[in-house]
């Protein structure tokens, strides 16, 4: 209950802080359209020249553009800013002050940006996810649109994970303030299904840094493509990464000795 | 001018050699695209033979000689320079008599190219030796004919997007004006597919513009993909196009710079 309140006090403050900048966030608004507009077109030409990718149809390219999309808003609401805050927080010592608080800190450095707006996007990947299944014209059961939606938040919750990690990294190298580098590249290989990369890149975009998980897997639970042994692996997969990153991320702040003292 | 080019050649090349950590994460962005786009049409092209005529192998070959053309025509002014003239940091600079976009930030761009590459040339090797790609009408004649246009390529991005980086003078939003850049060169560089395989339209007004000159005019000239002609009208768009870039430089350059109040100074 506690942490429910925190969250909407934040994203209160959020709210604050962002309408002094009404302008920046529509013109980020109109780019991110005009880039999908881009995306549309780009398969558009790649259907244009075949009928399906790897054994997907255009339909369900654009749910999976849909589905990455949702991927990059979370990444762009919560985790580009927080990183921001966090690694000036090191620099300059003033992460002495997260840790005097009463609160997780691993939970306050989640949620202390909110880039409120982004919202917005949100809509537009659920109607690419809608229109891009209705595309397809399959038939799809309730309880697989109940799969893909978990399967949506457990790979979201991985990524979540390797992030925590990541920046945890930074309590034992302090000057490691490209920490999310790495992640920022690969996103974009949520773009299409994972499986038409060569092995190496697919073994890369599963396990190392696993962006197919919230993305290319969550789809395939839509095309009916997984297992229910593949779906509890999954499952699996991301509440063990849930518990290694908080033991990280405790074991990290324990080595934090703050940048003033 | 020779010394001040040194000079700034050492400065600038120490700089970058501090962040040479950082390397692998650049090299990392640069290749994941074409892996990307190579993995999508090698896989189409293979399960239908080939696509509007191009093989799976014109596919790797095009991409591959891409990520070379892109490594010597890309630039990065609007990172190392465009801050610059936001936090004020320029005016030490423009109090110097010379150009600070063409003698320093141009030799920054030089010297982390020259770092960048050498991270680079493994990769692309590793690269050649996953996809073993057969370069066969790739000949030392398109190599030599492609050099020139590889370095005017460089400067005509180099002076369009410094010339963006200009508008920092007017406004605080040049990361959007950037973004935004990325929506034509996408559209007409050649960098997604091949532009043969664009719509047509597309095609026919691509040819007019200066995106392809650094992109899919030196890859395809490499690839020896082109006829007498068709270079010749590559090599005499590169000219035009050099020229206007510059044009367009120097007037936001000299504007600009009027409209330039030092912040915090």
């Amino acid at each position: 209950m506690n942490f429910l309140r925190l969250i909407s006090t934040f994203i209160k403050v959020n709210l604050q802080m962002s309408l002094a900048y009404r302008s920046e966030a529509v013109i980020e608004v109109l780019l991110d359209l005009t880039w999908l507009a881009w995306e549309l077109l780009s398969l558009q030409i790649i259907f244009s020249n075949t009928v399906s990718l790897g054994g997907w149809g255009k339909g369900e390219l654009i749910a999976l553009l849909g589905v990455l999309m949702l991927v990059n808003t979370f990444l762009a609401m919560f985790i580009w800013p927080n990183t921001e805050k966090f690694n000036a927080s090191i620099r300059d010592g003033s992460f002495d002050y997260v840790l005097l608080q009463p609160v997780n800190s691993m939970f306050l450095v989640t949620f202390s940006r909110i880039t409120v707006w982004r919202i917005f996007d949100l809509l537009v990947s659920a109607t690419l996810i809608i229109v891009g299944i209705n595309i397809n014209g399959d038939v799809i059961a309730p309880l697989n649109i109940f799969i893909f939606i978990l399967l949506a938040i457990s790979g979201s919750l991985v990524i979540y994970s390797l992030w925590i990690v990541l920046i945890a990294f930074t309590f034992w190298f302090t000057k490691f303030d490209n920490n999310i580098t790495i992640l920022q590249a690969l996103t974009d290989t949520g773009r299409y299904p994972a499986t038409v990369y060569p092995w190496w890149l697919r073994v890369i975009v599963t396990f190392v840094i696993p962006i197919a998980l919230a993305t290319t897997i969550p789809v395939q639970a839509l095309r009916g493509d997984l297992s229910t042994s593949q779906i509890f692996i999954f499952f699996g997969i991301s509440f063990i990464s849930l518990i290694i990153a908080s033991q990280v991320w405790r074991v990290g702040v324990k080595r934090y000795s703050g940048a003033s003292s | 001018m020779f010394l001040i080019f040194k000079r700034m050649w050492q400065v600038n090349w120490a700089e970058q050699w501090q962040y040479r950590a950082n390397l692998f994460m650049y090299v990392l962005y640069w290749i994941v695209q074409p892996v990307i786009y190579i993995a999508v049409w090698t896989s189409i092209a293979n399960a239908q033979g080939s696509v509007k005529g191009l093989s799976a192998n014109d596919f790797v070959t095009y991409y591959m000689a891409m990520l070379i053309v892109d490594q010597v025509t890309s630039e990065i002014v609007v990172y190392n320079f465009a801050h610059k003239i936001q936090d004020g940091t320029l005016s030490g600079e423009i109090i110097r008599p010379i150009h600070p976009i063409l003698t320093n930030a141009l030799t920054n761009n030089i010297a982390f190219k020259a770092l960048t590459t050498l991270v680079l040339l493994p990769v692309w090797v590793m690269l050649w030796l996953l996809y073993t790609p057969i370069f066969a009408s790739t000949s030392w004649v398109n190599i030599l004919l492609s050099i020139p246009t590889l370095i005017i390529g460089f400067f005509i991005n180099f002076l369009l997007s410094s010339a963006i980086v200009c508008v920092a003078f007017w406004t605080q939003r040049v990361w959007a004006l950037y973004r935004l850049y990325g929506i034509p060169v996408a559209l007409f560089s050649g960098q997604f597919v091949p532009l043969q395989l664009m719509p047509k339209v597309i095609q026919d007004i691509s040819v007019y513009l200066p995106f392809q000159l650094f992109k899919y005019f030196p890859t395809q000239l490499i690839l020896g993909k082109l006829s007498g002609t068709q270079i010749l009208q590559g090599y005499t768009m590169d000219i035009i196009w050099l020229f206007i870039a510059f044009v367009i430089f120097r007037w936001t350059w000299a504007n600009g710079i009027k409209q330039f109040s030092a912040v915090g100074a």
